[in-house]
């Protein structure tokens, strides 16, 4: 545990550097929620509100969206993957440490430091340029933190997962480019899940997807009440548990395959 | 004269390189360019779906939009193709670790060189993702000769549109080494602005999009004029026509820039 909270800590801090990376990063993020908003405010044309969304709240809907992004690593995430191709995993492997909770560990503390300077960040922006809705009271917050954090580890479980695939294939590249763009159009990130025919939301909900954004999203807005925001944030363990125990036997058997070439 | 052929000559010797190269993992090359395909063809379809649950938007009904979408998607993946050597992501990694140098010291055409050294056959993915959406949209619009004539043109004008924009933004990498954001802002924000109907946006935006980077007159209003649709801005008429004067223009100014920017390049000595 207390190795843990090193290797978070360290990439915590690993990240915090990129300041200039992260201050673009955060513009791009900015213009796009813009774009995003203006795009459903036409959607909305007269309509006060939409599946039970307000013009109000789908706005602050385009900023969670971004907000995402960088807390998620949702558009690139490549670090195991290119562990395993310069061999460096030999180490890592070596080390009487769980491979799983090490990267799990590196990747919590890269969240936090994104959520400071990306999320949070992009969360003040849009309150002083648009009019946005905030979380009612202490146990929405609360319960948006514990939602947030489940998200980011759901989310790792399926990176991590992708990113096995560099065991068995000279260039996961395009795997992951395939794996990330799903998880944008079924995560409830482009938009949200609710404007959705029921068909394509049952879709979504057989896969780990709106536990990545959507389900974080809806508490915030406040969208989710009793029993179906327990369902929720249950469903959300559910799956941190299922992709731990798949990455687990998909590592078992990539590891199997590893042949590290010299030294 | 000859130099041209032997710049010809070059171009296509470094692209069949790469094609060649690119095809020597083909199962890994074909799963990269389902990826991408599927990724776009995703990306349209919950857009669709929504679109659809709204019936249309800013007064466009979906197929109308994907006209738009059509053009815009398919022009930035060819763009994104022939251009690729220019993407700013790539090119600051060029200058900053010094192989630019390495190309400037060769002694043929270094824009040849450049336009040359990343063609990714991947982005025929996207290509084909928006030729397919753009030809179910052209089976709607009610032709006229033309309206034929001049959709080649628009779709020529917003290629080199993006392209003059990948230009500009490698260009600016002299100065600053890194790819700086805001030309991704311009490019991949860019494309997907100007893949709705463009009045949507608040007037700041528009504006900027009008008089600054004219983004709107290469393909807004020639689908507007494709669609039968009045202006919903009011700009005089013959602004239909400004497609190919905004494309060739920008592609110009972006050249001459590029040109400036060598002259001035000073290494950074990696």
């Amino acid at each position: 545990m207390r190795l843990f909270w090193k290797l978070a800590r360290q990439s915590f801090r690993l990240q915090l550097t990129y300041r200039a990376a992260n201050l673009a990063g955060l513009a791009t993020n900015f213009f796009f929620g813009l774009l995003r908003a203006a795009v459903l405010v036409a959607l909305y044309d007269t309509r006060p509100s939409v599946a039970g969304i307000s013009l109000r709240a789908v706005i602050t809907y385009t900023g969670l969206s971004q907000a995402t992004i960088a807390c998620l690593s949702f558009f690139r995430w490549t670090l195991v993957m290119d562990s395993v191709y310069s061999g460096e995993i030999a180490a890592d492997l070596l080390k009487p440490t769980d491979y799983f909770f090490s990267w799990l560990a590196r990747d919590l503390g890269r969240a936090a430091a994104s959520f400071l300077m990306r999320a949070a960040t992009i969360m003040v922006a849009y309150a002083i340029f648009f009019d946005i809705t905030v979380p009612q009271n202490v146990w929405q917050w609360l319960l948006l933190a514990l939602s947030l954090l489940l998200s980011v580890m759901v989310s790792f479980g399926w990176r991590f997962l992708v990113n096995l695939a560099a065991f068995w294939t000279p260039d996961a590249r395009g795997i992951q480019r395939f794996a990330f763009g799903m998880s944008w159009f079924l995560s409830g990130f482009l938009m949200p899940l609710r404007f959705f025919p029921e068909w394509f939301i049952q879709l979504c909900k057989l896969t780990p997807f709106p536990s990545m954004v959507n389900t974080t999203i809806e508490v915030y807005l406040g969208v989710l009440t009793g029993p179906e925001l327990a369902r929720a944030l249950l469903t959300q363990m559910v799956w941190i548990v299922i992709l731990y125990l798949l990455s687990k036997l998909v590592l078992r058997a990539g590891v199997r395959r590893l042949v590290i070439q010299g030294g | 004269m000859r130099a041209l052929l032997r710049a010809i000559d070059l171009y296509r010797r470094l692209i069949r390189v790469q094609i060649q190269s690119q095809l020597v993992y083909r199962a890994s090359f074909l799963f990269d360019l389902l990826a991408v395909c599927l990724g776009h063809v995703g990306e349209f379809g919950t857009l669709a779906l929504v679109l659809q649950q709204f019936e249309g938007i800013g007064g466009w009904a979906l197929v109308e939009v994907a006209l738009l979408y059509g053009i815009v998607s398919t022009a930035f993946g060819v763009m994104d193709l022939f251009f690729g050597g220019f993407d700013p992501g790539g090119f600051g990694q060029l200058v900053r670790r010094g192989s630019f140098d390495q190309l400037l010291l060769r002694p043929v055409s270094i824009t040849v060189q450049v336009l040359g050294s990343k063609f990714w056959l991947r982005r025929l993915g996207r290509i084909s993702q928006g030729a397919v959406i753009l030809a179910i949209a052209l089976a709607h619009v009610r032709w006229t000769v033309v309206k034929a004539l001049y959709l080649p043109v628009v779709f020529v004008s917003v290629v080199l549109f993006f392209g003059a924009l990948f230009i500009m933004g490698a260009t600016v990498t002299f100065w600053t080494i890194e790819s700086i954001e805001a030309v991704n802002i311009l490019t991949y924000g860019g494309s997907e602005m100007m893949s709705y109907p463009m009045h949507i946006y608040s007037q700041g935006l528009r504006r900027f999009f009008t008089y600054i980077v004219p983004a709107i007159f290469v393909p807004y209003y020639p689908a507007l004029f494709i669609l039968d649709k009045p202006d919903p801005l009011g700009m005089p008429s013959f602004a239909v026509l400004l497609s190919p004067v905004v494309g060739v223009g920008m592609m110009a100014i972006a050249l001459a820039f590029w040109r400036f920017g060598i002259r001035y390049y000073a290494s950074t000595g990696t």
